[in-house]
This record gives C-alpha cells, sequence and structure tokens, in this order.
C-alpha cells in the first residue's frame, strides 16, 4: 500500500471515529429531548 | 392590450396579478407525516440487510442497527433544516448555502436517489411475490397437490423464473403509477397511514412471534461487528478488490474495514428526505410536531429495519438465508417461525402483502418526488420550460413524468432483476445527499442569520463563536462514509458519477440556453403584469365585493366556461376573480417558490389569454394566482375568503361533474368555521349544459305537488282547534322531526325500501351538512341555463343559494 493510500485510510478512520463520537453525543442529547417531547415538557415552539 | 383592466392604477399599463405566496395546504397530524416517510423509509427493511449480508457477511445486523442508530442523529439535522426553512429539502438548504452549482449535483444526486427508489423498490416486491409463488408450489408439491400434468409441463415443481418475475412486475406497477401521476391523482396521507397501520400489525406479529421461536428453538448468535468477522464479497470491495486482491482484507483493512461495512449498510436509512417534504403540511405547533413525526419515525425504522436485521440471522438457518432468501428476508423469517407450516406459508403471504403495499408505494413516492424536484429546478430556469408543458387532457407535467418512468424503466430492465446490483448503485444517491445537506447546514450555522427554531446538539462556545460540534460529527461520518463508498461501490460510483454528470450538465446547459429566453420572457412579464404578492387571499387585495364570481382556469385552450361567465355578468354589479392554482405534492412543497416561480412562463400565457378573453367582452376580470396543495381545498378556501357566491368551472377530463361537486363538498366539510354557502356551476364545452350544485346547506328545490301537499296540510291542521296561527314551515318541521325519528327507529327498512320502490334513492353524494352521514336530497341541477338577453337571469349569472 502507498503511503498516500496509507494517509488517506487514516484520515477516514480519524473522521469516522471522531465524528462517531460525536454522532454518539448527538444521540444522547437528542434522545433525552426526545423524552421530554414525548412527554410533553417540550414547549419550545420558538427559541 | 389590458389597459382596461387597471382601475387601481391608472397611470400603469400592466394587468395587476394577485399572487399568493402561501401555499394553501390540508395540515396533516405529525401521525399522519410520520406514515408518509415511514413508507419510504420503512420499505428499505424488506431489503436493506440482504443486501448487506451480501457485502459484509454474517455480522452485518449489527451495522444496520448502527445505521438506524446513526438515522437518529441524520433525523436531527433535517429537523434543524426544517426548523430554518419550512421547506428545507436538499435544493433549498444546498442552494442557500453553497450556491446554485453544488445546488445542481446535490440535485444529481437526489434524482439518482429518487430515480432508484422506484425500481428496488419494484423489483424487491417482484422478488417477494415470486419467492412466494414457488413455495407455495413446492409446499403444494409436497402435498400431492399438484396435478400430474402441470408437473410434466414443468418437468418437475412448476417454478417462475424469480428474477424475470421481479422485472415484471416492477415494470408493471412503475408503468401502473406513471399511468397514475400522468392523471395526477393526488396523494393522500389517509391512504399511507391505512399501509403503516397493516404494516405496523405485521411487525407487531413478526416481533411476537420471533420470541415465541426463539424461546422454543434457540438462536443462531451474530457475529460481533469487529474486523476480523467481516468477510467481504468481492463485488463490495469495488476498486480496492482489483488492488489487493490476495491480501487477508480483514487484517489489511482492520478499522477501515467497519467503515466499508457501514457503507454497504446505509441504505437502510435512505427515506429520511422525505421528512423534509411533509414538514410543510404538518399542522400546528410545526416544530413540536416535527419532532414528535421524527421521534417516531426514528423509533419504527429502528425496530422494524434494525432488530428485523438481527432476527433474520437469529432465527433464519446459514444455508438458506443468502442462497435462497437474500432478496426476500422477510419472507424467509415467516417460514423459519415455530409452528405449522401452513400458518408460516399464510404468514408469509401476509409479509408480501404487506411487502407489496409499502415498496409499491415507495414507487409512487419515487415517481411524485422526483417530479417534485425536477419541476422545481425547471421553475428556476434550470430546465428548459419544455420539460413543464402541461398535458393537454390532465394538465400534468407527463414530460417530466415521462422522463423519470422511462429511466426507472431502464434501470429495471438492466438490473435484471437483481436487488444486490440495485441496492449498490442506490446507496450512491442516499449517501451523498444526506452528505451535501449536512454540510450545506453546517455552512449554514455560519452563514444564516435568520430564525431557527431547533440545533443539533451539542454546540460549545468558543471566543464567543458558537461551534456546532454534533452537526460537524453528522457531517463527518456521512462524509467518510461517501468517500469510502465511492472507492468499495464501483457498480455505484460509475452508475452515480455517470447519471449524476449527465443530469449535472442537462442543467447547466438549460439553464444557459433558458437565460436569454427567461430574461425576455421576465422583461414581457414586467411589461405587462404586475405581480403583487400577498400571503394570504383577500378581498381587499383583490379590490373586489363580496358576492362576486370566482372562476378556475387550467388550461389555456378549454376557456369556454370564462366565456360563459363573461357573457353572463355585469361586472359593474358583480366582480369576478379568474383564479389559477398552481398544485404542488408532496415532494414539491418541499421547495421554496418565489412569486415569479408561481408565476411562471405558462400562467403568463394562461392569464394572457384570460384577459384577452375579457377584453373581447369589455370586461374586467381580476386575477388570482394561488399555489396550493390540494385543488379541492384551495378552490374552497379561496371562495371563503374571497366571499364568492359562485364558483364556476369548467368539465373535468378525470371526473363526472357529480364528482366533482362531491369532492368540493368535501372540502367544505373540512374547513374550519366560519363558513358560508355557495353555488358550484360545472359548465360543459358546448357551454350549453350546465350543472349546478349547492355547495353547504340550502334550501332543497321542491316540486309543485310537495308544495301543494304542504299546503293542504297547512289548510287542513289550521282548521282544527287551537292551530289556527300554524305556519307552513311549522309542518315541514313536524314532518321532518316525525321522518329522523322513524329513519332513526325500526322503520329505517321500510323507508328506504319505499324510496328504492318510487325511484327516489339519493344516487347523488351529499355536498355538505351533516358531515356525510345520511341521505341527502340530490344536488339541484339546472341545465341548460339560458343566455342574457334571451330571458336568462342577468346578473348574477348563478343561482343563488
Amino acid at each position: 500500500m502507498s503511503v498516500f493510500v496509507t494517509v488517506a485510510i487514516r484520515v477516514l478512520e480519524a473522521m469516522f471515529f471522531i465524528g462517531g463520537i460525536g454522532a454518539t453525543l448527538v444521540l444522547i442529547l437528542t434522545g433525552i429531548e426526545d423524552i421530554e417531547t414525548l412527554l410533553g415538557a417540550d414547549d419550545s415552539e420558538h427559541h | 392590450m389590458a389597459s382596461s383592466f387597471q382601475p387601481e392604477s391608472p397611470t400603469s399599463k400592466r394587468v395587476r396579478i394577485v399572487v399568493a405566496t402561501s401555499v394553501m395546504l390540508t395540515f396533516i397530524s405529525y401521525w399522519r407525516a410520520a406514515a408518509i416517510v415511514l413508507n419510504d423509509l420503512g420499505s428499505s427493511a424488506f431489503y436493506a440487510a440482504g443486501i448487506a449480508e451480501q457485502a459484509v457477511g454474517k455480522s452485518a445486523p449489527w451495522f444496520i442497527v448502527g445505521v438506524m442508530l446513526f438515522s437518529f442523529t441524520v433525523r436531527a439535522v433535517y429537523v434543524e433544516s426544517c426548523s430554518m426553512f419550512v421547506r428545507g429539502g436538499v435544493y433549498r438548504v444546498v442552494k442557500e448555502a453553497l450556491g446554485g452549482t453544488l445546488a445542481k449535483i446535490s440535485v444529481s444526486a437526489l434524482m439518482f436517489d429518487y430515480i432508484l427508489t422506484g425500481p428496488i423498490s419494484g423489483v424487491s416486491a417482484g422478488q417477494y411475490i415470486a419467492g412466494l409463488i414457488n413455495d407455495v408450489f413446492i409446499t403444494a408439491d409436497t402435498h400431492g397437490w399438484i396435478p400430474q400434468a402441470v408437473h410434466s409441463l414443468f418437468h418437475g415443481t412448476p417454478r417462475f423464473n424469480v428474477n424475470g418475475t421481479a422485472v415484471a412486475f416492477g415494470v408493471a406497477v412503475t408503468l401502473y403509477y406513471w399511468w397514475q401521476n400522468t392523471k395526477g391523482i393526488q396523494e393522500s396521507s389517509e391512504k399511507a397511514l391505512r399501509v403503516m397501520q397493516i404494516t405496523t400489525v405485521m411487525v407487531v406479529m413478526l416481533l411476537a412471534w420471533s420470541a415465541l421461536t426463539l424461546a422454543k428453538n434457540g438462536y443462531q448468535p451474530v457475529p460481533l461487528p469487529t474486523p476480523q468477522n467481516l468477510h467481504f464479497s468481492p463485488e463490495s470491495l469495488g476498486f480496492l478488490r482489483h488492488s489487493y486482491a490476495d491480501q487477508d482484507l480483514a487484517r489489511l483493512f482492520g478499522f477501515f474495514g467497519i467503515l466499508i461495512a457501514f457503507g454497504h449498510s446505509v441504505l437502510a436509512m435512505s427515506g429520511e428526505e422525505s421528512l423534509a417534504q411533509v414538514n410543510r403540511e404538518l399542522a400546528h405547533p410545526k416544530l413540536k410536531n416535527l419532532k414528535r413525526a421524527a421521534i417516531i419515525i426514528a423509533i419504527y425504522s429502528f425496530v422494524f429495519t434494525g432488530l428485523t436485521a438481527l432476527l433474520f440471522v437469529m432465527i433464519i438457518p446459514d444455508s438458506v438465508r443468502v442462497p435462497i432468501y437474500k432478496d426476500n428476508l422477510v419472507a424467509g423469517l415467516a417460514m423459519y417461525m415455530w409452528g405449522p407450516q401452513l400458518l408460516r406459508l399464510a404468514f408469509r403471504a401476509f409479509v408480501v402483502v404487506v411487502g407489496f403495499l409499502i415498496l409499491s408505494g415507495a414507487v409512487n413516492t419515487a415517481i411524485i418526488g422526483s417530479n417534485g424536484v425536477l419541476n422545481r429546478v425547471s421553475e428556476d430556469g434550470v430546465l428548459t420550460d419544455w420539460f413543464r408543458q402541461p398535458h393537454p387532457r390532465f394538465g400534468t407535467t407527463y414530460r417530466i413524468i415521462n422522463l423519470i418512468v422511462l429511466l426507472q424503466l431502464f434501470t429495471i430492465l438492466a438490473s435484471r432483476g437483481n436487488v444486490y446490483v440495485l441496492g449498490e448503485a442506490y446507496a450512491f444517491g442516499v449517501i451523498w445527499s444526506f452528505t451535501f445537506n449536512s454540510l450545506a447546514m453546517l455552512v449554514l450555522r455560519f452563514k444564516y442569520k435568520g430564525e431557527r427554531g431547533w440545533k443539533v446538539p451539542p454546540n460549545f462556545r468558543i471566543a464567543g463563536r458558537e461551534i456546532p460540534v454534533g452537526l460537524a460529527s453528522v457531517f463527518l461520518v456521512l462524509l467518510s462514509i461517501a468517500i469510502v463508498n465511492l472507492f468499495t461501490k464501483s457498480i455505484a460510483t460509475v452508475a452515480g458519477v455517470s447519471f449524476a454528470s449527465v443530469f449535472f450538465l442537462i442543467f447547466t446547459v438549460s439553464e444557459r440556453v433558458n437565460r436569454p429566453k427567461h430574461a425576455l420572457a421576465e422583461q414581457q412579464m414586467k411589461e405587462h403584469f404586475q405581480l403583487l404578492q400577498s400571503d394570504t387571499v383577500e378581498r381587499s387585495g383583490l379590490g373586489i365585493r363580496q358576492g362576486n364570481v370566482l372562476v378556475t382556469v387550467r388550461d389555456y385552450n378549454t376557456m369556454g366556461h370564462l366565456k360563459w361567465v363573461l357573457e353572463r355578468t355585469e361586472t359593474k354589479e358583480q366582480d369576478i376573480v379568474v383564479m389559477s392554482a398552481r398544485i404542488s405534492q408532496f415532494g414539491a412543497a418541499a421547495y421554496a417558490l418565489s412569486t415569479e416561480q408561481i408565476f411562471s412562463d405558462y400562467e403568463q400565457r394562461l392569464f394572457t389569454r384570460a384577459v384577452s378573453v375579457a377584453e373581447s367582452f369589455g370586461k374586467h376580470v381580476s386575477l388570482l394566482v394561488v399555489p396550493a396543495r390540494d385543488i379541492w381545498s384551495v378552490i374552497v378556501q379561496t371562495a371563503m375568503n374571497l366571499e364568492s357566491s359562485a364558483v364556476v368551472t369548467g368539465v373535468s377530463s378525470k371526473m363526472t361533474p357529480q364528482e366533482q361537486a362531491f369532492e368540493l363538498g368535501r372540502a367544505w366539510e373540512a374547513i374550519e368555521e366560519p363558513k358560508r354557502q355557495f353555488v358550484l356551476q360545472i359548465v360543459h364545452p358546448d357551454l350549453k349544459t350546465v350543472d349546478t350544485f349547492h355547495i353547504g346547506p340550502h334550501t332543497p328545490a321542491m316540486k309543485t305537488e310537495d308544495v301543494h301537499l304542504v299546503h293542504r296540510l297547512w289548510l287542513n291542521i289550521t282548521r282544527e282547534p287551537g292551530l289556527g296561527s300554524l305556519h307552513h314551515h311549522d309542518i315541514l318541521t313536524e314532518a321532518l322531526t316525525r321522518f329522523a325519528r322513524d329513519y332513526a327507529g325500526r322503520d329505517r327498512e321500510d323507508i328506504l325500501k319505499e324510496l328504492h320502490k318510487t325511484g327516489k334513492t339519493v344516487t347523488t353524494r351529499r355536498l355538505g351538512g351533516n358531515g356525510g352521514r345520511g341521505s341527502e336530497p340530490p344536488a339541484s341541477k339546472e341545465k341548460p341555463v339560458p343566455k342574457k338577453g334571451d330571458g336568462g337571469p342577468n346578473s348574477p349569472p348563478v343561482v343563488s343559494p
């Protein structure tokens, strides 16, 4: 494998890994909001 | 040419046209919105897991589960975009953030997505049907139910060629919806809701029976999603297989293998874009309902697509799962449940019926969606007006529909019924339209200063500047998968890039060709028409009086009914409003329309003709363009807002005058109080026959003998002691009260029998009044209506309500 391909693969892996951690945070935080919305606690029609 | 039509602005030579910029929509609940999206999103449960397992091996279900969890975050991006732009589809968002060129590229990718949605859904449905038929034959054969003659004819158990049948079915369904869309049949949220209700019954049965099966039969473990458990097929490595064919790919790729596998599972979340399309139609409170719909969609698709993917591997034996059931895994799951074979076969038939409903619905959604997108870019001058020429009979954009369907048919035939090939290609459009959308949203976090109802969390502030960590993370994941897919999905890359490039080229060339023509058309429009933008339709905006006549026009070749009205109306006493409704379907509603787009080249031609007809009578007409979701709702709502006494229209090419009146009556029932009655007059092409209908409750027309009967009864009853002061209406009240009581009681059958006998069964459906529950007097019909000057009424021309 050429150096270029190796670097490109590592960059993509890093993007996916970092993005994945952030996306997990999004999932948790929106999940909490979703529960509030379902329970009717969210009244924020206009922020 | 139109100077006589400018009473309000004597200095201007231009015709004033009020262009309502808000689409008159029938708002829907979040349940219905979720059902519409799930009709698209849920359909992938029928094929996504099979495609993923063929590509990455037995641990594929974990990636499907991962993708479905990730879809929660993609959904969050769409919610944010919808909270900024009510019609926040990809084209709108990308154009706003990244400009026209990237918007054209993103729309090209989205078009690829839509074009592929139809074939993959149609072919997949065909696979389920063919698989069921073949299994029924096998079961029948094992029971000795197949006659020997049939057995000899097929040289064994009868068997359909599965891929061939899938192609035939896909072509048939696509052609069916081509015709439906050419005719312009409206998509109904009611139908989507019913399909999802049936699907829910199937999902609940599937999960419950699977739980029982697991308890009784045990389960096969699903290998964890580690690099060691990934077994890529040669096709699933795309361009990489040529470079690393002889090496241990799993060991070689390591974590990168996870990305490849994730990329092969991404089509499980296809259909999220539909969320942006239904947002416009959501009832108040919009954001809250959007969130609720999004939650329902995410949970439902996670359970349906994600959990069933795990169950496929846990329950269906390895020996048959991929070799036999790869393209119809839900049916395979039904066949390996615990219980008697005939019961399993019956459940499989139910699965096939549900699959047929949801997958064929997705074929229709694909045609509607791509028609909406191409209409939108066409209105922007990116496609020539030739594409938007309405069908001479149905008024639909049939050339765009033809183009889409031709591409879909080509795709179905080229795939030869291979769902895997279609799925591979499909993923290209899905991932790139998501990536463009999330990139655009990220850019808009810094660029867009307008109102934003909700933001994807978390967001941190560093040195007074907001860092959209959540949004950036979602974008990073999407971009990394999109890039990896470029290399590992060779079919998708070649087909997608070719398709998107051709579309991009068509868009770019068309835009260049169109530019001078559009400039000229715009110039002409500015010279002849003065567009007055208005959020809502109001009488004051048009400068007209109460009791006006609303004339609906659609085709500039059929203006007979306008002539009919002009002949009979004295415009000094009664105003005439000529209205054109710009209909947009679910797909199209996702895209914002500017005034110039609503009043396009076609409307310009339509109103030029209307004005010249009015001019030939020397009479003034007011002009109005209203964007709408549903033609009947918009006519009723406009008639209400303008306080019209009559609505006049031509005969539809698709329905009878009675059906037209019924639809209008139903729309009248659906709108909120206060509402007023009006008269609908449908003028036939001979301009002599006119069907008149009263919309809303009204005094029925009484026959002379009935009037005499009431009078005779009144005479007799007033002779009774103490009843001398009785009125005719008291007789009617008493008679009707007794009739209603008898009808509600045991005499109902007798009454109906009597009405049948006397030939007075109500054949015309009710056009207003009691909510459609009971029989109503038929709509009054008067034909022909005499012309002014030959003894007919002068003004108003219509029958008073």
